[in-house]
């Protein structure tokens, strides 16, 4: 049985930007978009260890900070190479000020060298 | 006019010396210029609003140094050393561009805008990396007048006293700059000349009119006063304004009407004249009552400067230059002549600095002898201390 954990207060999200998470393994990655939204994917980009909560934010996708792949923050397909495979993305609840996410039981998709 | 140089007893000093010709040739020299001038003043290096907006990014060389200047998303233009952190490639490898953040192409270190390292291979498995120390290396910026001022040195000079307070104090409490508005000004034209010369040739040249009714006709033309020789600059620094002949309407290529409104807060007194000042190092600023130009200079070798000159007018003008409600071209023919003509002189002159007939120097007659000022200057701040141009008189007494 999988609980939800209480990743970030809202307060610690800047809109347009990520945060990265790293007390659970592989890290993961909170959204505050510009319309207001709040979302959470694994942190790390599939195609080389680069944190995506560096990356911008536009539309509802977040592009890697080093190279131009962009996945998307509700589904976490990529768009383009060089990476190839998604993120995972886990579910998120935001109560009161509490930003609470459920991680997803999936395999995640981590790029050569990165041990969860 | 008062011709007040003329008027002090000057007994057997018409002629005073200019440095040796090798301070416009040797390498070294230059080397030492850019270490102890140019990399340590406030250098005007681009117009603001060439970044319109976050991301925009343009390279410039000041000194010995290439420059990132870029707009950044939160703090607003910032420049940069162009030097990855990491291994030294250069970050930016054009002129200009447009990006989210400035990335190495080498091995992706990659720079938030705002300078920080924000990401790279492998990074967060490195926590130590401290991502300030290892951002990009910042210089001092300052915006005036529209432009984007730099400085390289650690501690910079204090840009009110050693920019704002020189100019402000130059144009006068009356005649102030300030009447100008030149930060609320626009690019009507913009020209970039590729000069043959040493820097201090072109200095020189712009500081003195004693060749202006040589090589100026057309200017000579439009300001009949420049015939005697004195120029807008004068001895002390002080700027006097150089009045329009009395047929002369604008200022203009054949002094007709500019058809350009007058810049609306000139005093009285900036009606019909020019006004020059030279921004030391290397910024010279013309104003008429109806638009400025800005010569930025940008020394490359012992012998060669690129020169960038802009032409600026109120926005209206603009917006009617860009609908093509309204042909500036004969303001900007005046200066971008005088241009021409002085460069040309400052090349022909270039070559002439290796000659041994120079190699102690030329003279500066009673109208020139204000660019003595630009030279105790440039002496002090490389540490001659002027011995050299007295070294130089004893030298052409022995001779």
């Amino acid at each position: 049985m999988q609980v939800s954990f209480r990743a970030c207060s809202l307060q610690d999200l800047t809109p347009g930007e990520g945060l990265r998470i790293d007390s659970v393994s592989p890290p993961i990655a909170v959204f505050l978009t510009e319309e207001g939204t709040v979302h959470a994917i694994d942190d790390t980009c599939t195609h080389q260890d680069a944190s995506l909560a560096a990356g911008w934010v536009e539309d509802c996708r977040v592009e890697c900070p080093l190279h131009e792949s962009t996945f998307s923050l509700t589904t976490g397909e990529v768009d383009q190479p060089p990476a190839k495979k998604r993120v995972r993305v886990h579910s998120v609840q935001v109560q009161g000020d509490d930003v609470m996410v459920e991680l997803s039981q999936e395999a995640p998709n981590l790029p050569p060298g990165v041990k969860a | 006019m008062i011709i007040d140089h003329l008027d002090e007893p000057l007994p057997g000093s018409s002629l005073l010396p200019t440095p040796t010709g090798d301070a416009y040739t040797d390498p070294d020299i230059f080397e030492k210029e850019q270490a102890e001038i140019f990399e340590k003043m406030w250098n005007c290096v681009l117009r603001s609003d060439s970044l319109p907006s976050p991301g925009h990014w343009k390279t410039v060389t000041v000194g010995r140094e290439e420059i990132i200047v870029v707009r950044s998303r939160r703090e607003g233009i910032k420049a940069y050393f162009n030097v990855c952190a990491h291994r030294g490639m250069r970050v930016c490898t054009a002129g200009e561009g447009k990006n989210k953040t400035l990335q190495c192409g080498y091995h992706a270190w990659t720079y938030a805008l705002e300078g920080d390292l924000v990401a790279a291979p492998n990074l967060t498995s490195m926590p130590d990396v401290d991502r300030k120390q290892y951002g990009l290396k910042p210089v001092h910026v300052r915006e005036w007048l529209g432009y984007v001022w730099v400085c390289l040195a650690e501690e910079p000079p204090n840009f009110e006293r050693e920019v704002l307070g020189e100019v402000r104090t130059r144009f006068g409490e009356v005649e102030s700059i300030d009447n100008y508005g030149i930060e609320h000004l626009r690019l009507g034209d913009t020209k970039t000349y590729d000069v043959a010369a040493n820097w201090k040739l072109i200095i020189e040249n712009f500081m003195e009119c004693y060749h202006c009714a040589t090589i100026h006709p057309e200017l000579t033309e439009v300001i009949p006063e420049f015939a005697d020789g004195l120029a807008s600059q004068r001895k002390n620094g002080e700027v006097h304004g150089s009045s329009f002949g009395e047929e002369i309407q604008g200022f203009t290529v054949d002094g007709s009407a500019s058809g350009v409104h007058q810049l609306p807060a000139i005093a009285p007194d900036q009606d019909r004249k020019y006004y020059a000042i030279t921004v030391k190092p290397q910024v010279f600023i013309n104003t008429v009552p109806d638009h400025v130009i800005i010569h930025r200079m940008f020394p490359v070798s012992e012998s060669r400067t690129i020169v960038e000159c802009d032409w600026l007018f109120l926005p209206e003008v603009v917006d009617k230059i860009t609908s093509g409600e309204l042909d500036v071209s004969k303001s900007v023919e005046l200066f971008h002549r005088v241009n021409l003509q002085d460069f040309n002189a400052c090349e022909l002159t270039q070559p002439s600095m290796r000659s041994k007939a120079y190699s102690s120097g030329g003279a500066l007659v009673p109208s020139e002898h204000h660019i003595q000022e630009f030279h105790a200057w440039w002496y002090r701040t490389l540490g001659f201390e002027q011995v050299a141009a007295a070294q130089q008189e004893t030298e052409k007494a022995a001779v």
